[in-house]
Order: C-alpha cells, then sequence, then structure tokens
C-alpha cells in the first residue's frame, strides 16, 4: 500500500453530538434522541442522522467509527489527547498530529506553501507546535474563503497591489538609505538573515501559491455544491491545497458546544457541514484524490446522551468523553464500513472502543510514519510519535 | 535639494523649527548610507546618533516606539544631560511598568491554560503583583523571599502562584523553577544533587481545592523550611542570584548571547537600578552599524502596540477561556496583556511566547519568511498602511492635522519621523520627490500623492530599520 500523500482534517471545536451524527438512536426515548430519526444511506445496513442527508448518499466514500472514546471531558484536556494522542502534563507540550505529519513529509514536498495549512483560524488553546518550535508553525489562512475574495493574508496581495506595483515598491524599498550594519559588525549575520527571508518570502509572493486561494477559478455550480459557507468553501479550497500538494490541511470548524438549545444549533451548524463534506469527498474522488488524501473528521469529544430539557439548558447536552463519533475516508481507509458499536444511548462502547492513541496511530501508519517510532525533534527530546500503546487498536479493518 | 534647503524642516505642528539636527547628520558628505560609514545611525566616534538612541530608549524602557513629537523633542534637544532625564522619565512610566511585566511573566509562566493552568482569577493577581514589584523597584531578592515563602489562597495571596506556575507541584518541580528563575539554570543543567537538596526545602508544601472554583490553597504541612532556602539563595556574601538577575537583565537588552555569558558584578537587585546603569553606559551609546551594539528585532507585542499607534487600528483580544469569556479593550496596549493564553495568529508569528516553559528564549526574536511574506502582502498591514500614509485629519484636540497643508516632501519625513525616528536623508528625499514628479504629483488626477507615500510607509515597514531596535 502507498502511503497517503495528504491528509486533511475536519475539527468540529466544542464536541458534536454522536447521537445527531453517526450514532442516532431512533429507538431510545425523546430523552435521549429529541424525537428525531435516522436515515438510511446507500451503504445498505447503515443509517446516520436524519440531519446529514448528503453524506447518507455517499457513505460508500467513508468509513464511520461509533466507538471513541477517551477520559477528558473538559475541551482543551481532551482536544490535546485527541490531537498528540498524549494526556497533558509532564510540563511539555507535545506537537499535535498535523504538526507532526507536515515535519515529516517536508522533504518530499515542493510547493511553496507551508506543509501545514490551517482554514481559517487556529484551534487556539494550546499550542499545536508545542516543542518543536516556530519554525513548523501551520500557515494560518485568516480570511473568508466564502467571500468574494479570500485574502490569505500575507499570500494573497491586498487588493489593490497588483505586481507591477508590489514590484515597484521592492525597487523603491533597495533604494532608500535604510539601516544596514556593517558586513563585519555584531549584527551583520542578524541582517543577512532577515535578507534571506525577505527573498524567499518574495520568491513565493511572485510564484503561484495565491492561485491556490482564488476560488475563483473554480466552476459555480462546484462551489454552490460546497455551499457558499465558510466550511463549504474551506473545503473546496482544502482541496485545491491537496491538488497543490500540501501534506497537511486542517479546517477548523467551531459551534458545536451546545451546551444549551443544541437542536437548534446542532441542525444549523449538521445542514451546511453535511452538504460541505459530501461534496468534498465526492469531489476528492471525481479528481482521483481520494485514494492518496486521508480525511479524518471529529471533535474532541461527544456529548451526554441524556438531554437537559430543563432551564438554564433548554434542550442541551453537555461534553461528554465515553462514547462519541468520527469519520474517517480516503489515504487508505475502506469506505462504507462501521466501526465499533455503542449501548441503546450511546453512551459507551459496547464492542471495539476505539482509543484517540488508536484512532491518530492509524492515521499515522496510512501516511507512512510509524506511530511507535521516533519523534525527531531539535530539542533533543527522546520521544515516540505516540507513547507506547498496543498495536491491536488501530483500525486495521478498514484499512483497504 | 541642497543640506541648505532641507534644513528648513517642519518638523511637526504649526510651529517651523529651522533646525537641521547636526548631530543625525553630522556627516552630510555620506549621502550613500550603507556602503559609505554610518550616516545617518552612527557618528563618526562609532556611537550611535540622537535618533537612534530616542528610539533604543523608548523600545527598552517603555517597550514602545516613539511618537514623533518624543522622537523629535530629543533629537532637537541640546541639553548634554537629555539621555538620563529621558530614561528617568521613562523608567518611572506606567509603559515600563507595563512592559517589564510583561517579559517577567514570561519568566514566571503567567497563563490561564495548559500546560500551566493558573487560571484568570489567579492570572490577573499575580500579573499586578508581578508589575507591582516592577514599579516599585522592589528587590529582586525580596520579591523572591516573598514568592518562595507564601501561603495562601491563589485568589488573594498572589505570590502563591509561584508555586502554581511549574510543570510539576511537586518538591522537585519547584526546585526546578526556582533554580530557573532565580539562578538562572534552566531544568536540563540543574545538577540531580543540587534539585535533590533545593527539593528538600519544599517538602512540606501543599496544595489544596476549596469550593470555590479553581481556587486553591499554598500550604506547609508541617517544618517550612524555605526561609532557609532563601538565606541560602539571597543571603549575605551569596553572589549566584545576584549575578543571574544581572545576566537576566543584560540578556533582554543585548540578547542571550550576553546572557549565556558569565559576567559577573552583582550589584543591586533592583530592576530601574540595573537598567538605569546599562542604558547610562557607554556601551549602551555604542552605534549598531560598526560599532557593535546588538539589533534586537521588537517584540510581537510592541509591533502589535506600534501598528495600532501610527495606524489608529483597534484591538480585538479575547479569551474564550473559560466562560464567561474575557474581553479585552481595544484601546488597551497589547503589551499589557496580562495572560499567556491570550494570543492571535500575528502575536504567534512573531514570536509571542506561548509561557509553557519560562524559558527566555521561548520568545522568538528571529526573523523568517513566514514574518516578512506577511508584513510585504498581508491585507490587515495595508490597511494599517493606510492609516499612517494618511493619519487622521484631527487631532486629538480636535484642531485640524497641520501635516495635510504641507507639500509631499514634508508627509514623507513625518512618515520618515513616526516609523524611523529620523527624517528622510537628503538623498531619499531627492529620490521621493523624483518618483512623485515621474507620477504628474501635484498636478490633475494625480494631485494626491496618497498611493505613493502608501508605499513609502510600505517600504519603511519592510526594512531592517523599523523590525529591529537598532
Amino acid at each position: 500500500m502507498r502511503p497517503a500523500k495528504s491528509v486533511v482534517e475536519i475539527w468540529l471545536w466544542g464536541g458534536p453530538s454522536q447521537l445527531e451524527t453517526f450514532d442516532p438512536k431512533p429507538d431510545a426515548s425523546r430523552d435521549y434522541n429529541g424525537g428525531l430519526k435516522a436515515i438510511p444511506t446507500n451503504v445498505p445496513g447503515v443509517e446516520i442522522h436524519e440531519w446529514w442527508p448528503e453524506l447518507a448518499k455517499c457513505a460508500d466514500l467513508y468509513s464511520v467509527i461509533r466507538t471513541m472514546t477517551h477520559t477528558q471531558n473538559g475541551h482543551e484536556s481532551a482536544a490535546y489527547l485527541m490531537q498528540t494522542g498524549r494526556l497533558p502534563g509532564g510540563g511539555e507540550v507535545c506537537p499535535a498530529i498535523g504538526t507532526v505529519i507536515a515535519q515529516a513529509k517536508r522533504a518530499s514536498y515542493a510547493g511553496d506553501l507551508p506543509p501545514y495549512v490551517i482554514l481559517t483560524r487556529p484551534k487556539g488553546r494550546f499550542s499545536e507546535v508545542g516543542f518543536l518550535g516556530p519554525d513548523a508553525a501551520p500557515l494560518v489562512t485568516g480570511g473568508r474563503p466564502s467571500s468574494p475574495r479570500f485574502a490569505v493574508d500575507g499570500i494573497v496581495p491586498p487588493e489593490g497591489v497588483t505586481p507591477e506595483r508590489a514590484r515597484r515598491r521592492h525597487d523603491l524599498l533597495a533604494r532608500l538609505d535604510l539601516w544596514r550594519p556593517d558586513a563585519q559588525s555584531a549584527n551583520a549575520a542578524r541582517a543577512a538573515a532577515f535578507d534571506a527571508a525577505g527573498a524567499e518570502a518574495r520568491r513565493i509572493a511572485e510564484g503561484d501559491a495565491a492561485k491556490v486561494f482564488d476560488l475563483s477559478l473554480e466552476p459555480k455550480e462546484l462551489r454552490d455544491r460546497y455551499g457558499r459557507t465558510e466550511v463549504g468553501q474551506s473545503l473546496l479550497a482544502a482541496r485545491r491545497l491537496v491538488e497543490y500538494g500540501v501534506p497537511y490541511v486542517a479546517v477548523n470548524t467551531s459551534g458545536w458546544d451546545s451546551h444549551k438549545r443544541h437542536f437548534e444549533t446542532m441542525k444549523r451548524r449538521s445542514g451546511e457541514t453535511d452538504a460541505a463534506v459530501a461534496a468534498f469527498l465526492s469531489d476528492l474522488k471525481a479528481k482521483g484524490l481520494l485514494d492518496s488524501t486521508v480525511v479524518w473528521m471529529s471533535g474532541e469529544f461527544g456529548r451526554t446522551p441524556k438531554v437537559g430539557w430543563e432551564a438554564p439548558w433548554n434542550g442541551g447536552r453537555n461534553h461528554y468523553a465515553r462514547c462519541f463519533s468520527a469519520l474517517v475516508a480516503g489515504g487508505g481507509f475502506k469506505g462504507g464500513r462501521v466501526v465499533g458499536a455503542s449501548d441503546e444511548t450511546a453512551g459507551a462502547p459496547v464492542r471495539r472502543p476505539v482509543s484517540p492513541q488508536d484512532f491518530l496511530g492509524s492515521i499515522y501508519e496510512l501516511c507512512g510514519i510509524d506511530p511507535d517510532g521516533p519523534l525527531p525533534n531539535a530539542a533533543g527530546k527522546k520521544m515516540t510519535v505516540l507513547p507506547p500503546a498496543s498495536e491491536e487498536g488501530r483500525l486495521k479493518e478498514i484499512y483497504a | 535639494m541642497d543640506v541648505n534647503t532641507t534644513r528648513r524642516l517642519f518638523l511637526g505642528g504649526a510651529a517651523a523649527l529651522a533646525i537641521w539636527p547636526r548631530d543625525l547628520f553630522g556627516a552630510p558628505g555620506g549621502e550613500s548610507a550603507g556602503g559609505e560609514g554610518a550616516f545617518p545611525w552612527e557618528r563618526p566616534d562609532g556611537a550611535a546618533t540622537d535618533s537612534v538612541m530616542v528610539r533604543r530608549l523608548y523600545l527598552d524602557l517603555a517597550g514602545r516606539i516613539p511618537t514623533k513629537e518624543e522622537a523629535q523633542a530629543y533629537v532637537g534637544s541640546a541639553d548634554p544631560g537629555k539621555r538620563a532625564a529621558l530614561a528617568e522619565r521613562l523608567l518611572g512610566s506606567r509603559a515600563f511598568a507595563d512592559y517589564w511585566a510583561m517579559r517577567f511573566c514570561d519568566i514566571l509562566r503567567v497563563k490561564s491554560e495548559f500546560p500551566i493552568n493558573l487560571w484568570p482569577n489567579a492570572v490577573y493577581v499575580y500579573h499586578a503583583r508581578i508589575r507591582a514589584f516592577v514599579e516599585r523597584n522592589e528587590p529582586w531578592d525580596a520579591f523572591g523571599r516573598a514568592l518562595l515563602t507564601s501561603q495562601g489562597s491563589d485568589f488573594r495571596d498572589a505570590e502563591v502562584n509561584f508555586f502554581r506556575a511549574t510543570d510539576r507541584r511537586t518538591p522537585e518541580g519547584w526546585a526546578e523553577a526556582a533554580a530557573q528563575v532565580f539562578l538562572g539554570i534552566p531544568p536540563s543543567r540543574l545538577p540531580r544533587e543540587r534539585r535533590e537538596e533545593m527539593a528538600r526545602f519544599f517538602a512540606n508544601v501543599r496544595i489544596k481545592n476549596t469550593r470555590e472554583w479553581k481556587e486553591e490553597i499554598v500550604y506547609v504541612d508541617g517544618e517550612d523550611r524555605r526561609g532557609e532556602l532563601c538565606d541560602r539563595l539571597f543571603g549575605a556574601g551569596r553572589q549566584e542570584a545576584a549575578d543571574a538577575f544581572r545576566r537576566l537583565v543584560r540578556g533582554w537588552i543585548f540578547g542571550p548571547a550576553d546572557a549565556r555569558a558569565r559576567g559577573s558584578g552583582g550589584g543591586a537587585m533592583r530592576l530601574k537600578d540595573t537598567l538605569r546603569a546599562i542604558v547610562l553606559s557607554d556601551e549602551y551609546a555604542r552605534g549598531s552599524v560598526t560599532g557593535g551594539f546588538p539589533a534586537r528585532r521588537l517584540d510581537a507585542e510592541v509591533l502589535d502596540d506600534a501598528f495600532c499607534a501610527l495606524s489608529g487600528a483597534k484591538r480585538n483580544y479575547q479569551s474564550p477561556a473559560p466562560e464567561p469569556f474575557t474581553f479585552l479593550p481595544p484601546e488597551r496596549p497589547t503589551v499589557c496583556i496580562e495572560d499567556g493564553s491570550i494570543s492571535n495568529g500575528f502575536l504567534t508569528l512573531f514570536g509571542r511566547p506561548a509561557r509553557d516553559t519560562g524559558l527566555m528564549d521561548e520568545r522568538g526574536g528571529d526573523v523568517t519568511a513566514k514574518q516578512r511574506l506577511y508584513l510585504f502582502n498581508s491585507g490587515s498591514v495595508h490597511r494599517q498602511l493606510g492609516g499612517i500614509a494618511a493619519p487622521p485629519g484631527k487631532l486629538p484636540d480636535g484642531s485640524p492635522n497641520p501635516i495635510y497643508g504641507r507639500g509631499f516632501a514634508e508627509r514623507v519625513d513625518d512618515i520618515y519621523w513616526r516609523l524611523l525616528a529620523r527624517p528622510a536623508t537628503p538623498r531619499e528625499r531627492r529620490l521621493l520627490v523624483g518618483v512623485w514628479k515621474e507620477q504628474g504629483g501635484g498636478k490633475g488626477r494625480n494631485a494626491r500623492p496618497g498611493a505613493l507615500l502608501h508605499d513609502v510607509a510600505w517600504c519603511l515597514v519592510n526594512s531592517k530599520e523599523f523590525i529591529f531596535r537598532t
């Protein structure tokens, strides 16, 4: 099996409910399922929640894990665990999977964009780079992909700055009498580093990297299919980044932390995410990129199976790490499968629990990175990619 | 344009001051800067010019670039004691306490969230205490003793947060933190015997929760031997902590290489006194072109404040953790942000430390291609340059901004003063006026110089002279 070239992570910050995504419980009481239903998919025997009709039409493209499980019910610790495979503590911040994969694939990637691109905001709350240091930092696009012009700070020139004007500015800058240390002085090395960084930045600015973010080059019909939403157009940009060769792309979505009025929030977030992810998977497939691209979608945990109908929650669900769902596709994962089974309220795994280490370990394996191998770092720490764990748990049953 | 013409500079405001800072253009023949000597950053004797000194003093002592008026007042002053006078004024300013509190909060790991987890209440209390140490010029050893011997609630007894803001809340963890902060020895270089020896003094320290959310009590269960440790660290005749303090402060001014040097000398362990001695020294007055004074890239927060002050842009800092969210006032300087967990893409890009380790080098001071790309091309910088090239039409007192009555060359000088604390050199001015004329400057449809001034601001922001404290 050839290792996957790229990974696209769809991060659902806040922790979406397993019941209203991929583990619906139509036979449970309204206190658990809110009176909502499951729908069949194009894979016989596989049902998902009724708010994901587009993904129901292409369930053969992805697999669902219904028994993700861990013990951290705080956003930050849970996100750290789902991103690094490690529990917080020990006084060090370990790099997240995106940073690790991007660094591992850096040598075989020739693009001008950094090997790790985040659309459009960082997760925040902990440094994804950890001890790998600022050199490994992802490009965080900022901007709004759904606006007429996706202005990626630093890559896409601002309106009014034509290539001609940019060139004139550089020419002018070179002719001004600005501070420059003597070549023999202690500051010469700093100045040289500044100039070298500038030369590289200019090469990137004048190359074709900016075109990757020009979504107007895509057919209108395709853009509509993704949805003219932030998540939709972010995923379209993610596909273009994969085509460009970027090894790791994260699309961070938020708004899944539905303590209060859960059903209203969830319905809105599901609708636009459903359309976007379904269009994205089909598009990757149509372009022949799905087999070489791992796609994974999860939050840091799920939500309490029992609905809090009373005030102040008014139909809310709280944090719940014991049992939640994730989606994987492409890059060596089979489609159309369901891993694990939960109890009658999606409150606990009854078969085949999957830990964050198992989950991340599988992605690393499909990318050709040994999860038990060393994690190279300039800080000189002796550390493996993931903490020692049994490889039994990895998702080998859905490896293609 | 000859030197005599350019002597008649309008130095801002309504008053036309006919001064041409001698010191700044002491070598009027050396117009091709960089190649032929140090003009206008260095005098023939290798010392920094006034323009360099005023920017250096503001950046080091107040954590910001000087305004045009502040720069011109310094450069235009004939007072031989002006460096000492400005240093004294800045050491007594609020900005000094804000900026140096930020630096001490870096090494004391003041942040709400993972992996330190002080949480917001304690962050604000601890920051206020650290800022007070800076502002009151409290001796470092007395402050250290207050931290190391503290007991009580993290909400009310700010000093106890020293025990919470560590890697590991164990006697060994506290020993490592104490060695790192007060002796300048990072855990990786702390000999095992020494760690064990220091840890014994913390053996009876405990932390317990209360019923208040995130309130913790630090207390001693049994004999409290922490005072003995303080006597060993700070007692009479102990030089190690004094040397470490001096290296720490010098490292912040002269760079990490200096901080690693073994220099000694001890002296008073008071921040303002130590800094005063540094900034009044001959060493500090050296030039940075040939003179060997080490350039330092502006801190992320300082750069952010510079952009906001220059362009009138508003900040938007907030923290989602924990609820209820924290929103910081948009006019409050970024160097004042107490919590290391509050950041954004810009600050991270320019090296605001996560405050995970408390090590000085966690704050990034390099210049990277990503940073330069951002300054070349970013939409937010572009908008801010617009604000720099075309400052508000009204001054804070409501009177019209006089810069709008001025010609192109004076508009250029205005931008130079605000960004670099100096006017354009005569050659620069000739060059820019030439470009302006080529573009049909001042005539017909091209009567407004906005785009060219925007480009000038772009050039300066993308120069070493702006991004470094030289």
